[in-house]
């Protein structure tokens, strides 16, 4: 079997995408090399070539303007036209040279005769060149640009074509769309799919334009509406929603690699980043003209200094990935303005700029000196975290506010400033010292006398530096720290005159109005901003400003100038891309040689030209498209296998495509359905356990949700221009088996025979509330037999089941970021399970450590604690101990790790210790946390040690705290042992618990279950709530399992046969498609 | 959005769609469960190598955090000469992660022996690897970019220090495929639970298909996550529920037959359903005599739990799992900032044993020939100290080492200079190292291309050679 047919067995696999199944050949056309041909290249001409000719003729040098490194190289040529003829030695320039018969190569010493027969047989069989066949010809470097590549289509100026004149299909379709799709069908002689039907087109409008089902009742209306414009109804009011911002907010942030950390080690939360997700959601929702939203992103300081969301909008730059702590300032910073180059060219202009960094572009005009005008648009950039967003108004009253309350604190803020000031200065000197010479030098310097450049070495410098210091607190200790903390609530008593925090987006500006200098790495050739040569070579001028260089603005202006041939092409190709799967040009941000030309030109310019005169709206683009006849067809066809012929990929448009939903649309349908959305919009990102819209969840760059990766989520580092889809068995696995999903089927069986209005409904009313949440319509006769009968099987099933085991209680289940396995899900606003281990003598010790890893969801603004364990009667009881976190009201120490001990003294008194770690717990941060109890003994005092470690960051040291303690003994109880609760007073705990180990000493740090996994002797219980051995069992063999203190009523084995059904319609195809 | 993974697909899927039925050839290529390794006979679904291979397998013993080369396999009597006195001027300013740019140099406290027939240097942390030099090629001269862990450990898996490009197991299995339709192609495994810096996207498939992207495996009855059937349920139930859900999704097929993937996610529950007894069976150790796991160093505390890793991947060799990439160290345990005395006594110990006992037991179940074993880290350490007694981040030159897998054992290629600062003599970069692990393995990294945005995209970002001495035996 030769290459050819291997690629085709391949292709048959490829489709699948099981485990990894592919190939690595590229196909561009043109016969594909066999195997024997590709061992002939290596092993007898390529050694040839780099022998002989690459000195003079490779990627170093060119002489006479020659390449033979590449198939394509050598088919282009050189100064004296191509090197050879495929198949043709005699007609070959190449065979020429090297037999010495016109030019002599290689110079110096003619190859050897069999050498000589090597190429020419070579050449006779095509000259096959593995990985290029060179069929995109390379171009040739520093030769300006040819009259071809002026004629390249994404450079010509927007047309306006006129509507073409059509014959079979005249009387199809409703508008322009369907006038130039009908026009290539015909040409095709392919005929259009007929209209889907209703449910169908609902369903795919609703899930294309808001990113969510219709419910029941809206299907119902539309199935109803006797209005021939119903559909339209539908999409005007679907286009008003805010939840269409929602869904195409999604689209941008995967094109400007939106997340929320900084994706290196450190993946250190961007707090304030959420700012620039609403931003687009509500540029979406209020239809902002295109051309303005690309300003604002560009250069909304310059253009729109006194409007809020404009310097919102220049996040864009930020999004970037970033490491606080790098010494190497200069290189970093380097990468950084060149991911800005990229990102701009990929989003805006379509165009693969990244090539051009380190040579001109080799299939594209895109000249590396191209590279460094566009980004020296941005070389005067800052990055601020520091600019408020607000009105002037709001400004003016923030700060009269703010000064009133310095004024009242005065006194005290300056006593703890003194306290803090030497401290800081150490932290100050010793973060520093992490600095080279040269940035030392920098960071002595007079601010005034700082360069541009060295002034944004410092921002970054400074990151570092404010990092470490606002950990201060952990590096005093004594009767000193007693004082701050002490002083500190001094100043809290002020805290009602405090004015609310401002917003403080990410933001740039420029450093100045002088930027530093551009310069083509190694060439050492100094460029000015420009834009792409082949468009406009010249250097633009550039209005100086007092505060900024003025780059951007103009960089802006070029970008949404009407005349501008790719910006509006490039955005209108986009939307189309969402709504059909395809762009006309197939890859939405190459418009260049490799993205293939589009199928339908004249259309791509007939739609930009009528988005232009719209004012670069967009919804009105959208209407246009999802009302054609084009949209509306059918995923079927009468003439399906005629037609797949001709057109296998659809190129055409001769039907609807069947689509599966991205990973946000599948998490969010199936909170939808199961009725747990919760439809808050905006604000600060929450976990994805938390039941609200995708595009709130926290986009951690190195931990993301299970489900969402499972099903493509990008991973936010480059632009994403469109997703992969894949099938996997992994999805299958998360699908059929997680506790998660199961929870969401109970939810979803809940939920319909609540539906059925009617206290017990019947199985076919239940099954019918299913097939309409699910998939928007009545099952057929025959499905509503398969159900029931399948319901029946189960009900069977689970009768036997029912009869062995209790079943699993109501227990929610999450991921700690960074963490593996599977946690559990304390919810606060829900009275959820106990998780109790009855009291046993194994769990009354002396010295003792307590373990665990959690993230926090909230805390009490009370005192009140949020309970990580506790083995305590209740309050008042005096026995036992609690390991927990402080609430915000707590008047010694808020919102931090506090254990509580219950026992004697040397002396034999009762007594308490309350101790405090002292370290702030964040919320939403995931932690592994530790208190080992060392008890006094006669004559020597005991002690606590707390280990706090942050597990988002690599970098963060283990925080170890230790306080003396006076008890000898621990007083012992009969109360059980409560993970995440306390017994008798209100101490829920509001997050992930996960890997709770208890152990009869108090272990030194070495041993702690953040180094050492596992059993080790001295433990006495250790939960890990993975499905192995099981969720409430101890790993230990013979260990103490929990036993849920609220036992939820045991599912009746109809119960579990509708779980069972809901859970398989959630896993269906009919739900993850839409066609 | 689009299910055309790229513009070049687009002819497969003409073959595909044009062909007879709906994906009946790949059906019944799935249908045979394994393909029998290394046939290259026309049945195989396999695509095939570019030049002939010498390995089929991969196991990459990645010490994350960066081992020390110069008390491991790069002795320097110059250094400790020197210890105690600052770089000398000539070699320039160096840009260390911690800042301590002045610090002393520090001697190796190691003792240094010539081993095997070859001749090897090998400290004395490492007995047991030092009895198998004569099957390791020793690379002194390796170098990279990154300088932070971040960096390096992401730029040792995807040749780039920025994160989003597909991983060297991910580049293998587009390449290659996979040789066990009911295991994953490209595995991952840590000896603790840690993240490992940067998270799994270190085995991230970048802007490939999710499908390419390694799968993490552990111990015991689950070795991959949501194997199995949910707690409170039994299997005749999922069963029940899984017959049904075929039928409904056929039925969804039937309507559609020319879009493929229904079928696919129809043959992935199946597929799912299979890895549920043939993922256990691969890890578990049970059925592994005594004196197998006392090679690896599994009946003593310290080295069980790399030996038991150690063990599961030979085990997952030997049923075709074409990728497999142990962490040791898992949280840049590796990275001694101080005490490096202890540090690294303690992690040689803990590794040492098993990775010999891999190598032993590769070779005397006769796979060591098509398995590529590479150890390493995603840096060195420097000769200058860093706390008084510990070695910060060398990224200008450190040691790994290759075995099997064609490996030409025994030999030693290039060198640092007198202080094992930066790499002088046959300088390897992670392109040339990815490059030539490629090649191992039959594939091209310039000609192995993968067409994102419409641009192809290859393993080495365009960079890198095969270092040819690694093949043959010198002199």
């Amino acid at each position: 079997m030769n290459l050819r047919h291997r690629a085709l067995f391949v292709a048959t696999t490829a489709g699948l995408q099981l485990l990894g199944i592919g190939s690595h050949l590229t196909i561009q056309g043109g016969e594909l090399p066999t195997t024997e041909q590709i061992q002939f290249f290596e092993k007898s001409v390529r050694p040839l070539l780099v022998e002989h000719c690459y000195k003079c003729h490779s990627e170093k040098s060119q002489k006479g303007n020659l390449r033979v490194d590449g198939r394509g190289h050598l088919l282009l040529g050189g100064d004296s036209g191509s090197a050879f003829t495929p198949g043709k030695p005699g007609e070959s320039l190449l065979m020429e040279a090297i037999r010495y018969e016109s030019y002599e190569m290689p110079p110096g010493q003619k190859l050897k005769d069999e050498e000589i027969a090597i190429f020419e047989r070579w050449i006779e069989l095509g000259a096959p060149w593995p990985g290029d066949d060179g069929s995109i010809p390379q171009r040739a470097a520093g030769k300006g640009f040819t009259d071809e590549e002026r004629a390249w289509w994404a450079f010509q100026p927007v047309q306006n074509p006129v509507l073409p004149a059509l014959q079979s299909l005249s009387q199809w379709g409703n508008g322009g769309i369907d006038r130039f799709i009908a026009a290539q069908m015909e040409q095709q002689q392919l005929t259009p799919a007929p209209e889907a039907d209703r449910q169908t087109l609902l369903w795919r409008v609703y899930f294309d334009l808001i990113g969510l089902p219709p419910t029941p009742e809206e299907v119902r209306k539309f199935e109803q509406d006797p209005d021939p414009l119903a559909y339209e109804k539908v999409v005007d009011e679907l286009l008003q929603r805010p939840e269409y911002g929602e869904r195409w907010a999604r689209h941008w942030l995967d094109l400007v690699r939106y997340a929320e950390s900084d994706g290196y080690r450190a993946d250190l939360f961007r707090e304030q980043a959420w700012r620039y997700r609403d931003y687009v959601i509500q540029s979406f929702n209020e239809d902002k003209p295109y051309d303005r939203f690309v300003q604002e992103q560009i250069a909304g300081d310059e253009l729109f200094p006194g409007d809020p969301a404009a310097l919102v909008a220049t996040g864009f730059y930020r999004h970037g990935m970033f490491e606080y702590n790098v010494p190497d300032v200069k290189g970093q910073w380097d990468s950084i303005l060149n991911e800005m180059t990229d990102v701009t060219a990929d989003v805006f202009l379509g165009m693969g700029f990244q090539c051009a960094r380190c040579h001109d572009h080799k299939f594209d005009p895109i000249l590396q000196k191209d590279y460094f005008r566009l980004r020296a648009f941005f070389e005067g950039v800052l990055p601020c975290d520091d600019v408020p967003a607000v009105s002037p108004d709001d400004l003016a009253r923030f700060t009269a506010e703010m000064n009133r309350y310095t004024e009242k604190t005065k006194e005290i803020q300056q006593k703890l400033d003194e306290k803090l000031a030497p401290h800081l200065k150490r932290v100050f000197e010793a973060t520093i010292k992490r600095y080279p010479d040269d940035l030392l030098a920098v960071i002595r310097k007079n601010p005034a006398e700082r360069t541009a450049s060295e002034t944004q070495y410092m921002q970054f410098i400074m990151r570092l530096v404010t990092y470490e210091q606002a950990r201060v607190d952990g590096r005093i200790t004594g009767e000193e720290k007693d004082q701050i903390l002490e002083l500190r609530r001094e100043l809290a008593k002020f805290d009602s005159l405090k004015p609310a925090a401002l917003p403080r987006p990410l933001t740039v500006r420029d450093v100045g109005p002088m930027a530093p200098a551009t310069v083509i790495p190694k060439k050492n050739v100094e460029v000015q901003p420009g834009f792409l040569s082949i468009l406009d070579p010249n250097d633009p001028e550039i209005p100086g400003r007092v505060d900024s260089t003025g780059r951007r603005s103009v960089l802006a202006r070029w970008l949404t100038d009407q005349a501008n041939p790719l910006t509006p092409r490039v955005i209108v190709n986009r939307v189309w891309q969402y709504h059909f799967g395809r762009g006309l040009a197939a890859n939405s941000s190459d418009f260049g040689q490799l993205g293939d030309v589009p199928t339908h030109p004249e259309l791509l310019d007939w739609l930009t030209t009528r988005f232009l005169e719209n004012g670069w709206k967009l919804k009105s683009l959208h209407r246009d498209i999802v009302t054609s006849a084009t949209y509306r067809q059918s995923a079927s066809h009468p003439f399906l296998a005629e037609s797949q012929l001709k057109d296998p990929v659809n190129r055409y448009y001769w039907r609807a495509d069947v689509r599966r939903l991205d990973a946000e649309q599948i998490r969010d349908a199936i909170l939808f359905v199961t009725g747990r959305l919760n439809p808050a919009r905006g604000g600060q990102s929450v976990q994805a356990d938390q039941p609200r819209r995708s595009i709130y969840t926290r986009v951690m760059r190195n931990s993301h949700d299970p489900l969402l990766q499972a099903f493509d989520l990008p991973l936010f580092i480059s632009s994403t221009s469109s997703r992969n889809t894949t099938t996997s068995p992994i999805q299958s696995l998360l699908l059929i088996n997680s506790q998660t999903m199961l929870a969401y089927a109970t939810q979803l069986a809940e939920r319909s025979i609540a539906a059925g209005q009617n206290s017990t409904p019947s199985p076919e009313a239940v099954v019918e509330a299913l097939w309409f949440t699910l998939f928007g319509r009545t099952p057929e006769a025959e499905e509503r037999a398969g159900a029931l009968a399948f319901l029946e099987q189960q009900k069977r099933l689970r009768q036997d089941l029912h009869e062995q085991a209790a079943s699993l209680p109501d227990v929610a289940t999450g991921k700690v970021p960074y963490r593996d396995g599977q946690a559990v899900l304390f919810q606060a606003e829900k009275a959820s399970e106990r998780f109790l281990i009855p009291s046993d003598d194994r769990l009354n010790f002396s010295d003792f450590t307590v373990e665990m890893y959690f993230q926090l969801r909230s805390i009490f603004e009370s005192g009140e604690v949020r309970t990580l364990a506790a083995k305590m009667p209740g309050p008042g009881a005096r026995t036992g101990w609690l390991f927990a976190i402080t609430g915000k009201g707590s008047r010694r120490k808020p919102q931090t790790l506090v254990l509580q001990l219950f026992g004697k003294d040397e002396n034999g008194q009762d007594q308490e210790a309350v101790i405090f770690s002292d370290h702030h717990v964040d919320i939403n941060k995931p932690y592994y946390a530790a208190a080992s109890v060392h008890l006094a003994q006669a004559g020597q005092a005991g002690k606590i040690v707390f280990y706090l470690k942050d597990l988002s960051n690599d970098d963060e040291p283990v925080i170890i705290y230790e306080q003396p303690l006076k008890l000898v003994s621990v007083k012992a109880n009969t109360a059980p042992l409560v993970l995440g609760n306390r017994e008798g007073a209100d101490g829920r705990f509001d997050g992930l618990l996960d890997d709770v180990r208890l152990s009869s000493k108090a272990l030194s740090q070495n041993e702690l279950l953040l180094t050492v996994e596992g059993v080790l002797e001295s433990t006495v219980g250790y939960w890990q709530f993975e499905p192995h051995p099981g969720l409430l069992q101890d790993t230990l063999t013979d260990g103490l399992s929990i036993q849920p203190g609220r036992l939820e009523p045991k599912v009746s084995p109809e119960m579990g046969a509708l779980i069972d059904l809901s859970h398989v319609l959630l896993n269906s195809n009919e739900f993850l498609y839409v066609d | 959005m689009t299910r055309f993974l790229d513009s070049h697909f687009h002819r497969r899927d003409f073959l595909f769609r044009s062909g007879a039925g709906l994906g009946a050839v790949a059906l019944a290529a799935l249908q045979s469960q394994s393909i029998a390794r290394g046939a290259g006979n026309g049945s195989s679904a396999l695509p095939m190598p570019h030049v002939p291979a010498r390995a089929k397998n991969v196991i990459f013993l990645f010490m994350e955090g960066g081992p020390s080369h110069l008390d491991t396999f790069d002795p320097k009597p110059e250094l400790n000469r020197l210890a105690g006195q600052h770089l000398p001027e000539s070699f320039g300013t160096v840009l260390t992660a911690m800042g301590e740019f002045h610090a002393p140099l520090l001697a190796s406290h190691r003792k240094w022996k010539q081993h095997g027939e070859s001749g090897t240097w090998v400290s004395d942390w490492l007995p047991y690897t030092a009895e198998c030099v004569d099957d390791i090629a020793v690379l002194r001269s390796c170098w990279t970019d990154g300088n932070s862990h971040s960096a390096g450990v992401c730029q040792m898996n995807t040749c780039s220090m920025i994160g989003g490009r597909p991983s060297l197991g991910s580049w293998v299995t587009y390449g290659l495929g996979s040789e066990n339709q009911n295991l994953p192609a490209f595995v991952v495994m840590q000896d603790n639970r840690s993240s490992v810096v940067n998270g799994p996207r270190n085995w991230g498939a970048g802007f490939m298909p999710a499908s390419y992207q390694g799968t993490q495996l552990s111990e015991g009855s689950q070795p991959i996550p949501y194997l199995n059937t949910p707690e409170g349920l039994d299997v005749q139930t999922q069963i029940g529920k899984l017959g049904y859900l075929n039928s409904i999704n056929q039925k969804f097929s039937t309507e559609y037959p020319q879009q493929s993937e229904l079928e696919a996610r129809i043959r992935s529950y199946e597929l799912a359903f299979r890895m549920q007894s043939a993922a256990p069976e691969a890890v578990d150790l049970a059925q592994e005599t005594a004196a197998t796991k006392e090679l690896y160093g599994m009946h003593e505390k310290e080295t069980e739990a790399y030996g038991r890793l150690c063990l599961m991947s030979r085990r997952l060799v030997e049923r075709g799992v074409r990728f497999i990439q142990l962490y040791h160290g898992a949280g840049s345990k590796w990275d001694a900032h101080n005490n490096i005395e202890s540090n690294h006594t303690q992690l040689c110990r803990a590794m040492d044993r098993p990775v010999a006992g891999l190598l032993k037991d590769l070779k005397q179940r006769g796979l060591l020939d098509e398995t590529l074993v590479i150890w390493g880290g995603e840096f060195g350490r420097t000769p200058m100290s860093e706390q008084g007694n510990g070695r910060d981040h060398n990224p200008t030159g450190f040691s790994m080492w290759m075995a099997g897998g064609g490996v030409q054992g025994g030999q030693t290629i290039g060198t640092t200079d007198e202080l094992g600062l930066r790499a002088v003599e046959d300088r390897m970069h992670v392109h040339d190292l990815h490059a030539t692990i490629l090649r191992s393995l039959g594939l091209d990294h310039m000609a192995l291309t993968y067409s994102y945005k419409g641009r192809p995209e290859r393993p080495t970002v365009n960079e890198g050679s095969v270092m040819e001495k690694l093949f043959t035996r010198r002199g």
